[in-house]
This record gives C-alpha cells, sequence and structure tokens, in this order.
C-alpha cells in the first residue's frame, strides 16, 4: 500500500475481508486473457483482528486515507464486522455486497436484491458512526441504478461501482478444463470499462452522493470517462498488471493533461458532463 | 521486466506435454517442457496440474530448448507431480518476477532442493566467461540434486547432515573460510529461510554484496493482489523478487520469520 501511494495514489482500499479468515480458493485464482483478468481469490483475508492491526500499522505510516473493505456471510455480519473495523478508524468503510465468486457458499450476492441491501445499509451505518460508508455494487441484479437510489435512501455516504463482472469461465482447449480452480472468475481489466462506465452514468442519474468509479480503467482516456458519466473517484487494480505500479502518476498526469489541454480550472468541471 | 502497456501472451494460461522426466532420488525429480518463451536465472514459472492446483517453481536450467522444473515432494501439490508421466500436460506461466545480475568470482549457496535456481544460474555465469565457486548442503546426498553438474562447472564443496556427501554439517560451517580462500567477491544463494539468516549474519561484516532467491505464498505472479508483500519494504516478490539485493533484504523486517499463509495471516 505504501509503494502505490509513491507513485500518486490519494487513497487505498484494502482488500475485502470479514470476521474470519479465509484461504479463498486455490490456484489458478487469477489468470489474465487477451482483453482483461479473470479472478476467483474467493475473498481470502487474513481475518478482521488480523485487518484492524493491519489498518492501525498503515495508518502510523502512512497519511494518505485508507478505505477498509469489508464483507460478511449474514447481514448481522455485515453490522460486526463495521463496529470492529471501526476501531482502526479507517477514512472510509467500503462494504462490498456483490463480490461474484461465492455463490455456493454466500448464496447470491446481497447487493442483487433490494430489501437486503437496504438492510445491510442501515445496520452498517447504525455501527460505523462518523466513518463515511461506500456500498461497492455490480453490474448484475435488478438494475444499478435501483440499487444505488436504495443505498442513498438508507444513508449510504457513496457508492463504489462496480465489482467485477460475471462471473466468466475460460477453458485450456489442449486438457479441456476450465482453467480457474473455482471454474469461474469475476472479469475485471480492459474488457469491462464499458459496462463500468454505464454503470456509472446510470448510478450517477439515480442519485446525489459521490461515486467511486472502478472498471477496467487501464489509461487515462479510460479515467477521463469514468469522470465524464459521473465518478468522483477512480479505484485501479488490475490495471497495475497492465501498466505497472506507475499506472497511478500516470494517469493523474493525463487527466491533468486533458483538463489542461480543454482549459477546465478543476476536475469538478467535467464530472458528470456527459449527461448533459 | 518491463510489461508496461502490453499483454505477453505467455501470461495466459497454456499447456504442456512434459518431455522427459528425472529421478534425482525418492521424491526429488525435474520436469522438461518445450521452451516456449524467455527465461533467465531466478525468474520463475507457475505450474498448473489441472484439477490440483497452481504453484510458482524456479526453473533450473535451459538444455536444448527444453526449460527444467525441479520438484521435491513435499506437499499435496508436489506429490501430485511425482505421479506425472511423459506426455501428461501441465500449465506453465512465465516467466515472472526478476531474476539474479551476474557477476565474476562469485560463491553460489545452495541448501536443499533450494539449488534448483542457481543451476541455471551457473549456466548463464559460465556462458559469460565469469568464475565462481558453488558451496551446496542438504539433509542427505541425493538431495543435492546436479551434484557433478555443478562439480563439473565449477570448484564445489559439499555439505549434508549425515555426511553421506562433502563434510558433515551445514553450509554456514565453514562460509568465511571459503569466502577468504577462494576470493569471493559477489553471493548468491538459494534454499530455506533459515539459511539465509545464517548466511546474512555471516556474509554482512564482509562487505560483500549478495542475492538472495526467496519463497513466499503466492496467488497471481503479477504483482496485483499483494500476496507475497514483504514486510517492512512493501516489496511484491513476485514482481520485485524472487531474487533480492543486498539493499532490498535490509529492508525486510519478516526474514526467517511469520510471514503471509493462503489467507493473507501472518504464520
Amino acid at each position: 500500500m505504501k509503494r502505490v501511494i509513491e507513485f500518486g495514489a490519494g487513497a487505498v482500499t484494502s482488500k475485502s475481508f470479514n470476521k474470519d479468515w479465509r484461504t479463498g480458493h486455490k490456484n489458478p485464482s487469477i489468470v489474465p486473457f487477451e482483453h482483461g483478468m479473470l479472478n476467483a481469490v474467493g475473498l481470502s483475508n487474513p481475518g478482521l483482528d488480523e485487518m484492524i492491526k493491519e489498518i492501525q500499522l498503515y495508518k502510523e505510516e502512512c497519511d494518505t486515507p485508507i478505505i477498509a473493505s469489508i464483507f460478511g456471510r449474514s447481514i448481522e455480519e455485515f453490522g460486526e464486522v463495521t463496529r470492529r473495523t471501526c476501531e482502526a478508524e479507517p477514512d472510509m468503510i467500503e462494504v462490498n455486497i456483490s463480490c461474484p465468486n461465492v455463490h455456493s457458499e454466500f448464496g447470491q450476492p446481497f447487493g442483487d436484491s433490494c430489501p437486503d441491501t437496504a438492510k445491510i445499509v442501515q445496520i452498517v451505518k447504525e455501527h460505523a458512526g462518523n466513518i463515511p460508508v461506500a456500498i461497492k455494487l455490480g453490474p448484475h441484479g435488478p438494475g444499478i441504478g435501483v440499487i444505488a437510489k436504495v443505498c442513498e435512501e438508507n444513508g449510504a455516504d457513496a457508492i463504489t461501482a462496480i465489482n467485477t463482472v460475471g462471473p466468466g469461465m475460460l477453458i485450456d482447449i489442449d486438457v479441456q478444463r476450465p482453467v480457474l480452480s473455482n471454474l469461474t472468475g469475476g472479469i475485471s481489466g480492459p474488457a469491462i470499462l464499458p459496462v463500468a462506465v454505464k454503470s456509472v452514468y446510470e448510478v450517477y442519474k439515480n442519485v446525489k452522493i459521490p461515486i467511486i468509479g472502478t472498471g477496467g480503467v487501464t489509461k487515462p482516456s479510460d479515467a477521463i470517462q469514468m469522470i465524464l458519466a459521473g465518478s468522483t473517484a477512480i479505484g485501479v487494480g488490475t490495471a497495475v498488471y497492465y501498466e505497472g505500479i506507475e499506472v497511478f502518476r500516470k494517469l493523474n498526469e493525463g487527466i491533468e493533461k486533458y483538463l489542461l489541454e480543454k482549459g477546465y480550472k478543476s476536475i469538478e468541471q467535467i464530472r458528470g458532463a456527459a449527461h448533459e | 521486466m518491463n510489461r508496461s502497456g502490453a499483454l505477453r501472451m505467455s501470461d495466459l494460461m497454456k499447456t504442456y506435454p512434459i518431455r522427459k522426466i528425472h529421478e534425482h532420488g525418492p521424491g526429488v525429480k525435474s520436469f522438461y517442457f518445450d521452451k516456449d518463451f524467455e527465461i533467465r536465472a531466478g525468474e520463475f514459472v507457475n505450474v498448473w496440474s489441472p484439477g490440483v492446483d497452481e504453484k510458482p517453481y524456479s526453473v533450473s536450467a535451459v538444455i536444448d530448448d527444453m526449460i527444467e522444473v525441479s520438484v521435491k515432494a513435499y506437499g499435496p501439490f508436489s506429490k501430485d507431480l511425482m505421479i506425472k508421466k511423459i506426455g501428461d500436460r501441465l500449465g506453465l506461466r512465465g516467466s515472472f518476477g526478476h531474476g539474479f545480475t551476474l557477476h565474476d568470482n562469485a560463491l553460489l549457496i545452495g541448501g536443499g532442493i533450494g539449488i534448483a535456481p542457481l543451476r541455471i544460474l551457473a549456466q548463464e555465469l559460465t556462458a559469460k566467461g565469469y568464475r565462481f565457486v558453488n558451496l551446496l548442503g542438504a539433509a542427505v546426498a541425493y538431495e543435492i540434486i546436479f551434484a557433478s553438474d555443478f562439480e563439473k562447472a565449477g570448484k564445489t564443496y559439499f555439505t549434508t547432515d549425515d555426511g553421506s556427501k562433502g563434510k558433515k554439517g551445514l553450509v554456514t560451517d565453514d562460509l568465511t573460510e571459503i569466502i577468504e580462500n577462494e576470493k569471493i567477491e559477489y553471493i548468491y544463494a538459494a534454499g530455506p529461510e533459515i539459511m539465509f539468516v545464517k548466511v546474512k549474519e555471516i556474509i554482512n561484516p564482509l562487505n560483500i554484496p549478495y542475492e538472495f532467491c526467496m519463497e513466499r505464498y503466492m496467488k497471481c505472479g503479477i504483482g496485483i493482489c499483494g500476496q507475497c508483500c514483504m514486510d517492512g519494504s512493501g516489496i511484491r516478490l513476485c514482481v520485485e523478487g524472487p531474487v533480492l539485493k543486498k539493499e532490498d533484504i535490509a529492508q525486510i523486517t519478516e526474514l526467517g520469520m511469520k510471514h503471509r499463509d493462503a489467507s493473507g495471516r501472518r504464520v
């Protein structure tokens, strides 16, 4: 995390964690293909107690804001994990209700259901105190605009859009078996950029709260599209593979260059501009 | 390795038939595959056994346009590899990571199956015309794989726990004397982490630059998942490693201590 800050990241998001540690799925769990990446890490994480320590350690050493990404196996667990996570005083809590890889164990993602989403947002807000809460949504379910509205109505402070798309599958044609140990995995990278841009656009149309746009952003022009669709902040993960850890600096420079060339004084002038 | 902006086809999953198998001793084998991508000493490949798992392995040599991967039966994955036959297909992705830099008058210190990446290093040093000395240790004689190849390539000292080959004891026992007598100017080490701790302790005061080939649990192999980050430095072992220089190793606070398992816990 310290290293991405050196390269210009404005904030860092932890990997999603829950109450008990999880090993996740066996390898191969992350496999690139020609237009993106397929992953079924399986929400591996060291568990709540360890993550609280990790975040505290981070905060001792870094000033850049940290977003703690949490999930739960039940609505109650979302509440408990939020309450405990607050001990570490992260700058924001992101609630992952949309991981596509954990069907068998967790049922359908909570984010596919409006009533479940409402309950989770309420319980998280109840326990989060002054710490702002972002809800991480996927492109699936009853419509991301509708779900985002539910989140806003129940007190969410921001929306993160989107989680990985899918799940999808890749098959090795020589051994004739799916490549991922989990068989299926969420799709990220350049392939999903249009889905992410459209999702941010939908969310922006439906809510007033800020949007953290994530999904397929690799180049400055991708980030600018996300801002034009309505993003306040941009999240980057898979692009580190394509562009190296320098991607954060390259994106910042590219956005600045665009603003300068078009004669804008601030990023606010282009946020959501695609809607007019 | 510069991957900026471009996708390397060899990062994609592809399976290759096993061309040849060499058995060194009980539970220690080398597997040979057609060489489909460039690989340098110290870099690694991800080996996928369909339906079982995928793990990172150092390549131990490039011979006759074949990649050699040497494996010791240890856990369920490597035990599964032991029953593979010629013609069976395994996935290979790579090469990943940063390997060794090449220097003259070097000492190659290897422990157990960790010797593997030193074999390809010896090949590259030989190709450069550089002089080097080997110091190889293992529990028993047959675990010192490619012993005769190392002996042919350069002066070689052996140690074994039971004295079945070379001197009875550890590679670190006579390390100081060997460095002095052989006029060593650069050190490479590969093997168990406890060996690194001891080697580091001995050679740090001698002011000799060194590189260690490290191991950690890895998931993606491509620098995005954070699983193999080294405490104290944030070094992603799969990208900035697995070979780390003295300066990098100095920052690591977890050498020989607990590090992250598959869940990311420190164990």
